[in-house]
């Protein structure tokens, strides 16, 4: 229905540059995935502070955190070339394999019972909070905090106890003391509230 | 039958269930297309939490993480190679992204019509933007943007005007949809608005009706003006505003 574009007309639009060189995470995930090694430590860069950052959130102990970090980059540059456009963005699809992975590990603590030996520890600062304490200014960041606040106190609750902390949703019921199908509903309706913030905010 | 299993998605989503339960929803998942849209929506979502989760590795990470690349072998797409795909994707995911990314909710508010009008816009927005087969990327990636905002506006003149813009891309994309196009001797303009001032963001043809224009740095405009202008565009508006999408 829509007519040509008018970009057959360059003597009245200003030229239109092509696609930014390489910033953008789903042109340096194409490039991985033909094996260009260059374009995954541009990847790294852009999305390792997020990948670190949240499974040390998940798993507490810095050490820890960096040797399940390594098994995720490397696990993207693997299957790059699964990644499927369809299904989300670059992004999403990297933080989604690093969440697994860091849950699957808090689990198979869990079932160790090693694990409250290592909360313990977690509360020692490392060096790199300094580092990370200049970027909280962020956008992204920003964003997504204040989008949390923009959830009922239980949507929240729930949503970061089973994301932050790698909680099934039987044990959020239990730690906030809600029926199960309450849980489920206030996470389900937590992330649509949450996806729709993140949309708006975005314009702020 | 599947509303209870259903009812896991949220979950889902957050990696909240336990081995059993997520293969009984993975099931479920298989069985239902819309569910698989919702589930990937929804983890889109939570995947954004990451960014809350920011932490900077220790530098050496960088060094055993690039050299245990160059020791592993990459898996091969699964499927069909990209190659053997038409160069654009099916229009159903990228309004579905779009989708998600464009729900706009003025303040606090606004009520939860707004969203099906705003699905509405990006769903004109991306039949639109098909026609910009030289930008394609590029205005893809400025309405798959994270932080997408779209704006609309009727013209007097019948037809709408709808800016996509997004801070983190520095840039916008202007569609027009007229309902038709001026008389003869007269075109489309489009114009950006800075500190008060218009500058021109491209003119249509004569007969054109509909465009797609794409504009680095719009975020820092205020706003963007349509006009009709004697052929083949004026260097400043010289008809009053036909419509004004403000931006600001």
């Amino acid at each position: 229905m829509a007519e040509r574009g008018i970009t057959g007309r360059p003597e009245h639009l200003a030229p239109v540059p092509g696609p930014q060189p390489a910033s953008d995470a789903g042109t340096l995930l194409k490039a991985v995935a033909r094996g260009d090694e260059r374009a995954f430590g541009k990847l790294y860069d852009l999305v390792a502070p997020r990948v670190y950052g949240l499974i040390r959130r998940v798993l507490r102990d810095p050490a820890q955190a960096e040797e399940v970090t390594q098994e995720v980059l490397v696990e993207v540059w693997r299957s790059a070339a699964r990644f499927d456009p369809d299904r989300g963005s670059p992004t999403a699809w990297v933080f989604t394999i690093a969440h697994r992975r860091a849950v699957d590990r808090v689990r198979a603590e869990q079932s160790a019972a090693a694990r409250t030996i290592r909360v313990g520890i977690a509360s020692v600062d490392t060096p790199y909070d300094a580092v990370a304490d200049e970027v909280t200014l962020r956008l992204e960041r920003q964003q997504v905090r204040h989008c949390l606040d923009y959830l009922t106190e239980l949507q929240r609750q729930a949503v970061t106890l089973a994301y932050y902390q790698g909680h099934t949703y039987p044990q959020v019921s239990e730690l906030l003391d809600v029926p199960l199908p309450t849980v489920k509903t206030r996470m389900r309706d937590g992330l649509i509230r949450l996806r729709d913030c993140l949309s708006a905010e975005a314009a702020a | 039958m599947t509303a209870d299993v259903h009812s896991l998605i949220g979950a889902y989503a957050l990696d909240a269930l336990d081995d059993i339960d997520r293969a009984a929803f993975g099931r479920h998942l298989r069985e239902c297309a819309a569910c698989r849209a919702e589930a990937d929506e929804l983890r889109e979502a939570a995947a954004r939490l990451a960014d809350g989760a920011w932490s900077v590795p220790p530098p050496r990470l960088r060094d055993n993480v690039m050299a245990e690349v160059a020791n592993t072998r990459q898996l091969r797409p699964a499927g069909p190679p990209p190659a053997a795909t038409p160069a654009r994707t099916p229009p159903s995911h990228r309004l579905r992204l779009v989708a998600a990314a464009a729900v706009v909710v003025t303040a606090a508010g606004a009520g939860a019509a707004v969203y099906t009008v705003q699905d509405q816009r990006v769903r004109r927005a991306e039949t639109l933007a098909e026609s910009a087969r030289q930008n394609e990327a590029r205005v893809r990636s400025i309405l798959a943007a994270p932080d997408v905002v779209v704006r609309d506006e009727a013209l007097d003149t019948g037809g709408r005007v709808t800016v996509a813009s997004s801070r983190l891309q520095d840039a916008g994309v202007i569609m027009l949809a007229a309902d038709g196009a001026p008389a003869t001797g007269q075109v489309y303009q489009l114009w950006t608005i800075r500190s008060g001032t218009a500058a021109s963001a491209g003119a249509l043809g004569e007969g054109q009706a509909a465009a797609v224009q794409l504009v680095e740095g719009l975020p820092a405009a205020e706003g963007v003006g349509v006009t009709v202008e004697p052929a083949p565009g004026s260097a400043t508006p010289t008809t009053p505003l036909d419509a004004l999408v403000t931006l600001t």
